[in-house]
């Protein structure tokens, strides 16, 4: 079991019980009032036969508010998910918290701070150093949107597979032109093993067709869901931090809604990535302190509604290097999901919006987690950590504490070591060639892929899944999705005596 | 009179009053006043607010408010002017269209608006704009530059696809491309192989012109 960390206090609330079901009864009425548009047919059908309002003609479906209490009801406020080693299992919700990685479509050149597309050794060698972090505990869609010589429809199938290959924590597949078929087939290759299916909304109050498709699938596929949108307040959802509010929690309550019609008791979790919308370039805010206010008073519904939240604003920041404000947007951002009652944070890696990712950062990251985690245990109060009698026997100076048997059973239970945070005094510092914790989190980087093993798949799993993938390949060929220049390179790709680079 | 009704459509743009615009556009073409003087007088609104915006005085909602209260009041006008038979001058012809596979269109829509408001001709192709429809629109309107729009980089394919269109049909050299949206950056767009980019949709008209040199 992936531990993970306990809050071992009542999470931080900060809006009112009157406030809450405020929010509660606002969304309540746009589901009913206002409805959401459901780009999908059967959808619609299930909508309505559990007595939805469904205009089909404007696909839209009106929820009446008694469907919803019952749904949220019916959906389990915690619930196991099982990896390919069981040390990696998961159990989402109640006070566990557990950090995820942050994708970026691109790495990073650290000498230009410039994007670049990675290649396919770097895109596996992420997921090594992803596998590798101590305070990491499963996997989002991507490290990497992709790397060099892949063909846009493959990004997702090759980037499950190399998470598969690399890793056995838990992985969370991805949706698009019916890569989920595929995926659900992999999973299925090694027996026990689960995975997370994705689904969005589309906001303001809208859920694409393709989207759909794929949550009936993942369901009937047994799959546990993770539920999400991506509102750009101010732009996708009223600017206010309430009625953005509103307006996510309507959409992840539809959503819900049609998880637990499909499936009654469906594992599905729900995230908030809401972001405000930059008044001068139109982009997301990433890191901006509202977007986890808005995150704070979600988690606190979502806690009420039983059904665990997750916190994906986190991740992205909006600085473009690995500086003084990646580090505080980054850090506060844990901090306050954490503080806050999210299960799930999605961190480690992002670097600037969706855009860039970096191992280095991940390193970064997950001291920052570990930081974060650590906060939330609290501190253990009993007889022997009150330590009373110690104090009598060591009494005033010259008595001290560093010789006793108490600190050394103690400290390391509850002092948290960063693995990279430059901690030296100031002459070590000096004669050690001034280092920081980014030469520290290159340093490391090296050191976890010269050292660290995954653990590999079985020469039978690993033909079964090399199997699917050549069928996917070839559906994408014939479907005309892979052109022949881009098949071209990436034949080459597949031929490199290096392949897969697992 | 006239030059009343002139400076409160002005004054209308300004104000972010698309109600106030609709009306007196109306009211123009009922008085009977030169449709092209009005059209001129919401042009130098939506200026003075495109360069409130450049010097960091007005924020994206001024922008999009006063772009919304330009499109309330310029079919009535734009109507009028090809009713009466008069021709204003354009800077050139875009077709403006948000790509397939994306439904965005607030900064698309803010652009079109922008772009027509300094006088170019301006064909919205409107949202999930296939390639193909991006190569007939550049067929159909002798097109000095096409813009499209994302917000979502998995888009990026369907982006390269409507240049390879154009290169089939030897049409490349002719059209100008620009490209934008919340995701795009500078690389992107040279990735797409895109003739130019901006973040905003000011900036976008000073590019639009750059590109046709005018």
């Amino acid at each position: 079991m992936a531990r993970g960390f306990r809050r071992k206090f009542k999470p931080l609330e900060i809006v009112t019980e009157e406030e809450v079901n405020a929010i509660h009864q606002g969304a309540l009425e746009v589901l009913w009032k206002t409805g959401v548009l459901v780009e999908h047919e059967r959808a619609l059908n299930l909508f309505k036969e559990n007595g939805c309002k469904v205009d089909f003609e404007k696909r839209r479906v009106r929820i009446p508010p008694a469907l919803v209490e019952e749904c949220l009801r019916k959906a389990p406020s915690s619930f196991c998910v099982k990896a390919r080693d069981p040390k990696d299992d998961l159990i989402i919700g109640g006070d566990t918290v557990y950090f995820t990685n942050f994708p970026g479509m691109q790495t990073l050149d650290l000498n230009t701070w410039e994007p670049r597309t990675p290649t396919r050794k770097e895109y596996y060698d992420l997921v090594t150093i992803l596998d590798a972090l101590p305070n990491l505990h499963f996997f989002t869609c991507y490290p990497y949107f992709g790397f060099e010589d892949v063909p846009e429809v493959m990004k997702i199938p090759e980037g499950i597979v190399a998470k598969m290959r690399n890793s056995t924590m838990v992985n969370l597949c991805c949706y698009s032109n019916d890569c989920e078929i595929f995926t659900i087939k992999m999973v299925k290759v090694i027996e026990g093993m689960e995975a997370f299916g994705a689904g969005h909304s589309a906001p303001p109050l809208s859920f694409s067709s393709e989207m759909m498709e794929s949550l009936f699938r993942y369901i009937e596929a047994d799959f546990p869901i993770w539920a999400g949108g991506g509102p750009v307040m101010g732009g996708t959802t009223p600017v206010t931090i309430a009625g953005s509010i509103v307006v996510t929690n309507a959409e992840m309550i539809a959503y819900v809604v049609l998880t637990q019609l499909i499936k009654p008791g469906a594992r599905v979790m729900v995230h908030d990535y809401a972001l405000p919308i930059n008044m001068r370039t139109g982009a997301p805010n990433f890191g901006a302190i509202e977007a986890f206010v808005h995150q704070a008073i979600f988690n606190q519904i979502w806690r009420r509604y039983g059904v665990p939240p997750v916190a994906t604003s986190a991740g992205p920041v909006s600085s473009k290097k690995m500086d003084f404000q990646c580090g505080y947007e980054k850090a506060f951002s844990a901090l306050i999901a954490a503080l806050t009652g999210a299960n799930v944070i999605q961190f480690s890696g992002g670097i600037y919006g969706e855009l860039t990712a970096h191992p280095i950062q991940a390193i970064l990251d997950d001291d920052i987690a570990g930081m974060v985690g650590r906060f939330i245990e609290g501190a253990e109060v009993n007889d022997e950590t009150l330590a009373i009698d110690l104090i009598e026997k060591v009494g005033p100076i010259p008595g001290h504490y560093l010789n006793k048997a108490h600190t050394r059973k103690w400290w390391k239970k509850e002092y948290f070591m960063p693995k990279v945070a430059d901690k030296l005094t100031l002459s070590e510092w000096l004669k050690t060639g001034k280092k920081d914790c980014l030469d520290y989190a290159r340093e490391r980087t090296q050191e976890i892929l010269a050292t660290h093993k995954p653990k590999l798949l079985t020469e039978n799993q690993e033909n079964a899944i090399e199997n699917i993938l050549k069928e996917e390949r070839e559906y994408y060929r014939k479907k005309g999705l892979i052109s022949d220049t881009e098949w071209a390179t990436y034949k080459k790709d597949l031929e490199s005596p290096n392949y897969p680079y697992a | 009179m006239s030059n009343e009704i002139f400076e409160n459509l002005k004054k209308a743009i300004i104000e972010y009053d698309s109600e106030r615009a609709a009306s007196l556009a109306k009211e123009v073409i009922e008085k009977k006043i030169d449709p092209m003087k009005a059209l001129d007088a919401m042009t130098e609104g939506i200026r003075q607010v495109g360069d409130g915006f450049g010097r960091g005085e007005l924020w994206l909602p001024d922008l999009a408010g006063a772009a919304d209260a330009m499109s309330s009041a310029m079919p009535i006008i734009e109507e009028e002017i090809k009713r009466t038979g008069a021709k204003r001058v354009s800077l050139g012809t875009v077709i403006a269209g948000t790509v397939f596979g994306d439904i965005h269109s607030i900064g698309k829509t803010m652009v079109c608006t922008l772009l027509t408001a300094e006088g170019f001709e301006v064909h919205d192709l409107g949202i999930n704009i296939k390639a193909e429809e991006f190569l007939e629109a550049a067929k159909k309107y002798n097109t000095d530059i096409l813009a499209m729009s994302a917000l979502m980089t998995m888009t990026a394919p369907e982006q390269k696809k409507v240049i390879e269109y154009l290169k089939k049909e030897g049409l490349r050299d002719k059209v100008k491309i620009m490209v934008g949206g919340g995701a795009i950056t500078e690389e992107f767009a040279k990735d797409v192989g895109a003739d130019g980019y901006d973040p905003t949709a000011p900036g976008a008209v000073k590019l639009a012109r750059r590109l046709i040199g005018k």
